[in-house]
Protein backbone atom coordinates (compact mmCIF):
# COMPACT_ATOMS: atom_id res chain seq x y z
CA UNK A 1 0.00 0.00 0.00
CA UNK A 2 3.12 2.50 0.54
CA UNK A 3 3.95 2.58 -3.29
CA UNK A 4 0.35 3.81 -3.38
CA UNK A 5 0.95 6.83 -1.98
CA UNK A 6 5.12 7.42 -3.19
CA UNK A 7 5.39 11.46 -3.93
CA UNK A 8 5.97 11.55 -7.34
CA UNK A 9 9.61 13.80 -7.53
CA UNK A 10 8.19 15.57 -10.33
CA UNK A 11 4.81 17.37 -9.96
CA UNK A 12 2.77 16.08 -13.86
CA UNK A 13 1.54 18.52 -15.73
CA UNK A 14 -2.60 19.13 -15.90
CA UNK A 15 -3.85 17.21 -18.27
CA UNK A 16 -8.00 16.99 -19.24
CA UNK A 17 -9.87 14.32 -16.82
CA UNK A 18 -11.16 11.62 -17.85
CA UNK A 19 -14.82 10.13 -17.14
CA UNK A 20 -13.50 8.08 -14.24
CA UNK A 21 -11.63 9.94 -12.45
CA UNK A 22 -12.22 13.59 -12.75
CA UNK A 23 -14.58 14.34 -10.37
CA UNK A 24 -12.26 13.55 -7.34
CA UNK A 25 -9.79 16.36 -7.19
CA UNK A 26 -12.00 19.53 -6.66
CA UNK A 27 -13.35 19.89 -3.22
CA UNK A 28 -9.85 19.79 -1.76
CA UNK A 29 -8.46 23.42 0.38
CA UNK A 30 -4.84 22.88 -1.35
CA UNK A 31 -3.34 21.00 -4.41
CA UNK A 32 -4.32 17.78 -4.71
CA UNK A 33 -1.72 15.13 -3.33
CA UNK A 34 0.49 13.35 -6.16
CA UNK A 35 0.78 10.04 -6.12
CA UNK A 36 3.06 7.65 -8.23
CA UNK A 37 1.03 5.90 -10.78
CA UNK A 38 -0.24 2.48 -10.17
CA UNK A 39 1.80 -0.57 -11.37
CA UNK A 40 -0.02 -4.08 -12.83
CA UNK A 41 1.31 -5.99 -9.94
CA UNK A 42 -0.66 -3.78 -7.33
CA UNK A 43 -4.05 -4.86 -8.82
CA UNK A 44 -4.09 -7.51 -6.46
CA UNK A 45 -3.50 -5.74 -3.10
CA UNK A 46 -6.02 -3.03 -4.73
CA UNK A 47 -8.50 -5.93 -4.54
CA UNK A 48 -7.64 -7.22 -1.18
CA UNK A 49 -8.13 -3.98 0.51
CA UNK A 50 -11.19 -2.83 -1.46
CA UNK A 51 -13.05 -5.07 -3.29
CA UNK A 52 -15.62 -6.22 -0.61
CA UNK A 53 -16.46 -2.45 -0.18
CA UNK A 54 -16.88 -2.08 -4.27
CA UNK A 55 -18.94 -5.12 -3.88
CA UNK A 56 -21.15 -3.71 -1.40
CA UNK A 57 -21.70 -0.94 -3.01
CA UNK A 58 -22.66 -2.30 -6.24
CA UNK A 59 -24.84 -4.91 -4.46
CA UNK A 60 -27.02 -2.18 -2.50
CA UNK A 61 -26.84 0.01 -6.03
CA UNK A 62 -28.28 -3.06 -7.83
CA UNK A 63 -30.57 -4.60 -5.55
CA UNK A 64 -29.43 -8.33 -6.70
CA UNK A 65 -26.30 -10.31 -5.77
CA UNK A 66 -25.44 -11.51 -9.13
CA UNK A 67 -25.41 -8.72 -11.01
CA UNK A 68 -23.59 -7.01 -7.85
CA UNK A 69 -21.02 -9.86 -8.42
CA UNK A 70 -20.22 -9.20 -12.30
CA UNK A 71 -20.35 -5.13 -11.50
CA UNK A 72 -17.70 -6.11 -9.20
CA UNK A 73 -15.72 -7.73 -11.87
CA UNK A 74 -16.21 -5.77 -14.48
CA UNK A 75 -14.95 -2.95 -12.31
CA UNK A 76 -11.59 -3.80 -11.29
CA UNK A 77 -11.13 -5.24 -14.92
CA UNK A 78 -11.52 -1.74 -16.22
CA UNK A 79 -9.28 -0.77 -12.97
CA UNK A 80 -6.96 -3.36 -14.62
CA UNK A 81 -7.31 -1.71 -17.94
CA UNK A 82 -7.03 2.09 -16.63
CA UNK A 83 -4.00 2.02 -14.09
CA UNK A 84 -1.63 3.58 -16.31
CA UNK A 85 -4.29 6.24 -16.68
CA UNK A 86 -4.42 6.97 -12.91
CA UNK A 87 -2.94 10.03 -11.86
CA UNK A 88 -3.67 9.86 -8.31
CA UNK A 89 -5.14 13.18 -8.08
CA UNK A 90 -7.76 10.85 -5.73
CA UNK A 91 -7.50 7.88 -3.39
CA UNK A 92 -7.50 4.64 -5.44
CA UNK A 93 -10.89 4.11 -3.13
CA UNK A 94 -12.62 6.97 -4.22
CA UNK A 95 -11.13 6.23 -7.91
CA UNK A 96 -12.59 2.83 -7.68
CA UNK A 97 -15.69 4.02 -6.44
CA UNK A 98 -15.91 6.49 -9.25
CA UNK A 99 -15.95 3.74 -12.02
CA UNK A 100 -18.23 1.54 -9.89
CA UNK A 101 -20.86 4.36 -9.30
CA UNK A 102 -20.53 5.43 -13.28
CA UNK A 103 -20.87 1.23 -13.79
CA UNK A 104 -23.78 0.94 -12.02
CA UNK A 105 -25.69 3.81 -12.87
CA UNK A 106 -24.98 2.89 -16.46
CA UNK A 107 -26.71 -0.52 -15.69
CA UNK A 108 -29.50 0.95 -13.61
CA UNK A 109 -30.58 3.60 -16.95
CA UNK A 110 -30.51 0.67 -19.14
CA UNK A 111 -32.16 -1.45 -17.66
CA UNK A 112 -34.60 1.35 -17.01
CA UNK A 113 -34.59 0.54 -13.36
CA UNK A 114 -33.86 4.09 -11.70
CA UNK A 115 -36.50 4.70 -9.25
CA UNK A 116 -37.81 7.55 -9.44
CA UNK A 117 -40.67 9.34 -6.80
CA UNK A 118 -41.83 12.83 -7.92
CA UNK A 119 -44.10 13.06 -5.37
CA UNK A 120 -40.83 12.23 -2.77
CA UNK A 121 -39.04 15.29 -2.82
CA UNK A 122 -37.22 17.06 -0.12
CA UNK A 123 -40.54 18.87 1.42
CA UNK A 124 -42.09 15.78 1.34
CA UNK A 125 -39.77 14.28 4.23
CA UNK A 126 -39.93 17.47 5.80
CA UNK A 127 -43.48 16.75 6.41
CA UNK A 128 -43.34 13.03 6.76
CA UNK A 129 -43.94 12.65 10.73
CA UNK A 130 -40.27 11.69 11.95
CA UNK A 131 -38.91 8.96 12.84
CA UNK A 132 -35.26 9.13 12.81
CA UNK A 133 -35.19 9.47 16.38
CA UNK A 134 -36.64 6.00 16.49
CA UNK A 135 -33.72 3.02 16.69
CA UNK A 136 -33.69 0.87 13.23
CA UNK A 137 -34.51 -2.43 14.75
CA UNK A 138 -33.97 -5.88 13.25
CA UNK A 139 -33.87 -9.23 14.52
CA UNK A 140 -31.22 -11.08 12.89
CA UNK A 141 -28.73 -9.88 9.91
CA UNK A 142 -30.34 -11.74 7.15
CA UNK A 143 -33.57 -9.39 7.69
CA UNK A 144 -31.39 -6.07 8.20
CA UNK A 145 -29.96 -6.95 4.58
CA UNK A 146 -33.32 -7.09 3.21
CA UNK A 147 -34.74 -4.29 5.09
CA UNK A 148 -31.93 -1.86 4.11
CA UNK A 149 -32.37 -2.90 0.72
CA UNK A 150 -35.74 -2.06 0.43
CA UNK A 151 -35.52 1.29 2.49
CA UNK A 152 -32.85 2.23 0.27
CA UNK A 153 -34.85 1.19 -2.84
CA UNK A 154 -37.15 3.77 -1.72
CA UNK A 155 -34.92 6.19 -1.65
CA UNK A 156 -33.98 8.96 -4.49
CA UNK A 157 -31.35 7.81 -6.02
CA UNK A 158 -28.77 10.64 -5.18
CA UNK A 159 -30.34 9.87 -1.15
CA UNK A 160 -29.18 6.26 -1.67
CA UNK A 161 -25.75 7.04 -2.93
CA UNK A 162 -24.84 9.44 -0.21
CA UNK A 163 -25.51 7.09 2.38
CA UNK A 164 -23.51 4.47 1.03
CA UNK A 165 -20.83 6.19 0.23
CA UNK A 166 -20.97 8.41 3.93
CA UNK A 167 -21.78 4.92 5.86
CA UNK A 168 -18.09 4.32 4.41
CA UNK A 169 -16.08 5.62 7.03
CA UNK A 170 -12.79 5.61 5.70
CA UNK A 171 -14.41 8.29 3.16
CA UNK A 172 -13.79 11.59 4.36
CA UNK A 173 -17.05 14.06 3.47
CA UNK A 174 -15.13 16.20 0.82
CA UNK A 175 -14.44 13.11 -1.20
CA UNK A 176 -18.15 11.89 -0.64
CA UNK A 177 -18.61 15.44 -2.09
CA UNK A 178 -16.60 14.97 -4.93
CA UNK A 179 -18.12 11.57 -6.03
CA UNK A 180 -21.76 12.58 -5.59
CA UNK A 181 -20.68 16.40 -7.54
CA UNK A 182 -21.45 18.31 -4.33
CA UNK A 183 -19.76 20.47 -1.80
CA UNK A 184 -19.17 19.13 1.73
CA UNK A 185 -21.06 21.64 3.03
CA UNK A 186 -24.32 20.24 0.60
CA UNK A 187 -23.44 16.80 1.58
CA UNK A 188 -23.61 17.46 5.28
CA UNK A 189 -27.08 19.48 4.71
CA UNK A 190 -28.59 17.05 2.57
CA UNK A 191 -27.21 13.64 5.06
CA UNK A 192 -30.15 14.77 7.84
CA UNK A 193 -32.74 14.74 5.06
CA UNK A 194 -31.24 11.57 3.48
CA UNK A 195 -31.45 9.79 7.44
CA UNK A 196 -34.75 10.86 8.03
CA UNK A 197 -35.88 9.29 4.87
CA UNK A 198 -34.24 6.47 4.90
CA UNK A 199 -35.47 5.63 8.69
CA UNK A 200 -39.20 6.42 7.33
CA UNK A 201 -39.06 3.41 4.73
CA UNK A 202 -36.50 1.14 7.51
CA UNK A 203 -39.87 1.54 9.59
CA UNK A 204 -42.10 0.91 6.94
CA UNK A 205 -40.32 -2.23 5.84
CA UNK A 206 -41.36 -4.07 9.25
CA UNK B 1 -39.40 -37.84 47.93
CA UNK B 2 -40.74 -34.09 47.80
CA UNK B 3 -37.50 -33.10 47.61
CA UNK B 4 -36.51 -34.60 44.86
CA UNK B 5 -39.80 -32.80 43.42
CA UNK B 6 -38.48 -29.54 44.73
CA UNK B 7 -34.73 -30.32 42.96
CA UNK B 8 -36.91 -31.40 39.82
CA UNK B 9 -39.16 -28.37 39.71
CA UNK B 10 -35.63 -26.07 40.10
CA UNK B 11 -34.01 -27.23 37.30
CA UNK B 12 -37.05 -27.14 35.46
CA UNK B 13 -37.15 -23.07 36.39
CA UNK B 14 -34.06 -22.70 35.78
CA UNK B 15 -34.31 -24.21 32.03
CA UNK B 16 -37.41 -21.88 31.56
CA UNK B 17 -35.63 -18.86 32.56
CA UNK B 18 -32.85 -19.53 30.57
CA UNK B 19 -34.77 -19.83 27.47
CA UNK B 20 -36.98 -17.16 27.82
CA UNK B 21 -33.32 -15.20 27.94
CA UNK B 22 -32.66 -16.40 24.48
CA UNK B 23 -35.95 -15.76 23.55
CA UNK B 24 -35.74 -12.31 24.94
CA UNK B 25 -32.70 -11.78 23.22
CA UNK B 26 -33.27 -12.90 19.83
CA UNK B 27 -36.15 -10.68 19.77
CA UNK B 28 -34.13 -7.69 21.07
CA UNK B 29 -32.13 -8.45 17.89
CA UNK B 30 -30.00 -5.50 16.42
CA UNK B 31 -30.27 -2.04 17.21
CA UNK B 32 -29.24 0.82 15.32
CA UNK B 33 -29.42 4.33 16.08
CA UNK B 34 -28.42 5.91 12.54
CA UNK B 35 -28.82 4.82 8.73
CA UNK B 36 -24.65 4.59 8.16
CA UNK B 37 -25.00 2.38 11.11
CA UNK B 38 -27.23 0.13 9.83
CA UNK B 39 -25.59 -0.16 6.59
CA UNK B 40 -22.41 -0.62 7.55
CA UNK B 41 -23.57 -3.71 10.07
CA UNK B 42 -25.01 -4.91 6.86
CA UNK B 43 -21.74 -4.50 4.80
CA UNK B 44 -20.09 -6.44 7.89
CA UNK B 45 -22.45 -8.87 7.37
CA UNK B 46 -21.73 -9.46 3.48
CA UNK B 47 -19.55 -11.76 2.55
CA UNK B 48 -17.83 -11.24 -0.78
CA UNK B 49 -18.17 -14.13 -3.20
CA UNK B 50 -14.93 -15.58 -3.93
CA UNK B 51 -15.80 -16.52 -7.28
CA UNK B 52 -14.99 -12.54 -8.03
CA UNK B 53 -11.26 -12.91 -7.40
CA UNK B 54 -10.85 -16.25 -9.95
CA UNK B 55 -13.18 -14.99 -12.65
CA UNK B 56 -10.96 -11.74 -12.51
CA UNK B 57 -7.74 -13.58 -12.64
CA UNK B 58 -8.74 -15.46 -15.79
CA UNK B 59 -9.93 -12.62 -17.43
CA UNK B 60 -6.73 -10.86 -16.45
CA UNK B 61 -4.67 -13.46 -17.99
CA UNK B 62 -6.88 -12.94 -21.29
CA UNK B 63 -6.23 -9.30 -21.51
CA UNK B 64 -3.24 -7.87 -23.37
CA UNK B 65 -0.94 -6.16 -20.69
CA UNK B 66 -1.69 -2.79 -20.01
CA UNK B 67 0.47 0.33 -20.95
CA UNK B 68 3.19 1.07 -18.57
CA UNK B 69 3.50 4.50 -19.52
CA UNK B 70 2.58 7.41 -17.25
CA UNK B 71 0.03 9.66 -18.58
CA UNK B 72 1.78 12.59 -19.05
CA UNK B 73 4.26 11.02 -21.11
CA UNK B 74 1.75 9.65 -23.21
CA UNK B 75 0.20 12.65 -23.52
CA UNK B 76 3.39 14.78 -24.04
CA UNK B 77 5.35 12.44 -25.87
CA UNK B 78 7.82 12.29 -23.64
Amino acid sequence: MSALTTPCPVEPPTAQPDADDAPLAPERDGPPPIRAPLEPPELAAIYDEHAHSIYYLALRMLGDPTQAEDATHDVFLKAYRKLGDFRGQSTVRTWLYRITINHCQNLLASWHRRHVFPTEDDALYERAPSTADTPLRVLENKELGQRIQKALDALPDEYRLLLLLVADEKLSYDEVGALTRQSADAVRGKLHRARKAFALHFHQTA
Amino acid sequence: MSQSNHKLQHQIKQEQDALARHTAGARAGLEFTTAEEAIRADADATVLPPAIAERLKKSIQAEPPPSKRSWWKRIFGH
